[in-house]
């Protein structure tokens, strides 16, 4: 009962700080998804609605936390309580939504991009000359699961005869299994589908991301892009080793048919770790100063109409895979793009995979 | 080599693009056997059709100075100049020079132009070595 409670109520604080941080975080000129002139993107109407947004959060948020506490209180049903994380990200949206409405309604009322040249800049050295995959980051993550596959077939033998393969909330086995290397062995299997879809993502936004450089300020734009996608690859895998760690230590604990309450920190704690750390790094995000670059004069061209809602990014004319979010933080696929439709069914089958399985969580 | 494109200009996107690959070689910062990205990529970065980058290349390839290698992209070449892109060059030089006689440019002012935008090429360090 604690540990739901304490898990939820972390992951409910960090979505919460990450939802108060978003408009510091994102880049300036795309205040609330919206594409603003950089002579904008201190306007007042943006000001506003960061001020009625960041309350909006903070009420949204306590309201969310209340519902949850109501809940349990209720029903004293804590696989509810992961509700209420999910229900902050609604509300989350919902504020972020309606200051988009508001800007998008205040730039078009005064026209901010009249007159205005628009356009676009690319770096040819990001193709030519790539930023280099940190292979090396991909080597905790590796040695972590050939470490679990190792450690499974030492103990194997001494493994009980039937193998709890799932845990209720108070961290009771309540499914078993016969011994089996399926079973056994299964969440070493996740950590393989894991370690390659994410190790596939990180190579992804290295070598194919948007470099979406300001047209008004190129060479500092590019520098910084180089800099943030191997910051972000290096990120992702370092959480990739972090969920694999969790599923080492609840590896171990059927292996050993250890009963705790605590069985779910296991897996969790170094999860909710690395995605800590993977948010506060990605949220340096758009921090490169200009260094006295000269203005070209350029503004970014207004790609608001690719955009549904600041959510989904669809054109069909941009051959890109991976194009910088609005919504929160990273990167985002392009739905306009046929490969987007293969990489959401390899989410799906992963997902998939993890219910067949059954893992603890 | 940083490349820019602007929306609201008469000229063409894959003409921008391809006046600025060539004044990039012209300015050293290409050399022969640079590469360029391939064509899809380049179009990604910014958001374009490809098609449009395709055009672009394809007039630098006419003009001998880039190869295209299917799938990879295109390497910067040097062609020397033929007695036919002499002529072409000069018709092309012919009509800049009459527009600015037409607006009045006095002839010292057009030659000082030209001599200055000459010597500003070939300046800028290679970013690539073959």
């Amino acid at each position: 009962m604690t540990v739901a409670i304490v898990l939820s109520s972390a992951l409910s604080a960090l979505v919460l700080v990450l939802a108060l941080m978003l408009p510091s975080i994102a880049g300036r000129t795309v205040p609330f998804g919206v594409r603003v002139p950089a002579q904008h993107a201190d306007d007042p109407a943006v000001a506003r609605q960061t001020r009625i947004y960041r309350r909006r959060v903070l009420l949204g948020g306590i309201a969310a936390a209340a519902v949850g506490v109501v809940i349990f209180a209720l029903t004293g049903e804590t696989l509810l309580l992961p509700l209420t994380v999910f229900l902050l990200v609604g509300v989350w949206y919902g504020c972020f939504f309606l200051a988009h409405h508001e800007i998008q309604a205040a730039k078009a009322a005064g026209r901010w991009y009249e007159g205005l040249r628009q356009g676009m800049a690319a770096d040819t050295r990001l193709r030519t000359d790539p930023p280099r995959f940190p292979w090396l980051w991909l080597t905790p993550a590796l040695i972590i699961t050939v470490a679990t596959a190792v450690i499974g077939a030492i103990l194997y033998r001494s493994m009980p005869a039937t193998l709890a393969v799932h845990y209720g909330a108070e961290g009771v086995p309540d499914r078993w299994a016969a011994k089996s290397v399926g079973a056994a062995f299964s969440l070493v299997f996740v950590q393989i589908g894991v370690t390659a879809l994410l190790g596939a993502i990180a190579a992804g936004i290295v070598l194919r991301s948007r470099s979406d450089i300001d047209p008004a300020h190129p060479v500092a734009s590019a520098r910084w892009h180089r800099s943030y996608v191997a910051l972000g690859a290096k990120a992702l895998l370092g959480l990739v080793a972090m969920i694999d760690l969790g599923l080492l230590a609840s590896s171990l604990v059927m292996w050993t048919a250890t009963v705790t309450s605590w069985a779910p920190l296991v897996v969790v704690l170094p999860i909710l770790a690395g995605v800590v750390v993977a948010v506060v790094v990605l949220a340096r995000n758009n921090r490169e100063p200009d260094r006295g670059e000269e203005d070209t004069g350029l503004t970014h061209r207004d790609d608001d109409k690719y955009w549904r809602g600041g959510l989904f990014y669809v054109n069909r004319d941009d051959h890109a895979l991976w194009v910088p979010r609005r919504f929160g933080i990273g990167w985002t696929v392009n739905l306009g793009n046929p490969r987007a439709a293969i990489f959401l069914a390899g989410i799906g089958a992963l997902i998939g995979l993890a219910v067949a399985l059954r893992f603890p969580g | 080599v940083i490349l820019n494109v602007d929306l609201g200009s008469d000229v063409p996107i894959y003409q921008q693009l391809r006046d600025q690959i060539v004044e990039a070689i012209a300015d050293g910062v290409l050399i022969q056997g640079s590469p360029l990205p391939a064509t899809r990529a380049l179009a990604a970065d910014f958001g374009i059709n490809f098609h449009t980058v395709n055009k672009a290349y394809d007039l630098l390839r006419q003009q001998g100075l880039i190869r295209l290698n299917r799938g990879t992209g295109a390497v910067v070449t040097s062609t020397a100049a033929d007695p036919a892109f002499r002529a072409e060059w000069t018709a092309r030089a012919r009509t800049l020079l009459a527009e600015a006689i037409v607006r009045g440019l006095p002839a010292d002012d057009v030659l000082a132009t030209c001599r200055s935008v000459l010597d500003s090429f070939r300046t800028a360090p290679p970013e690539d070595t073959p």
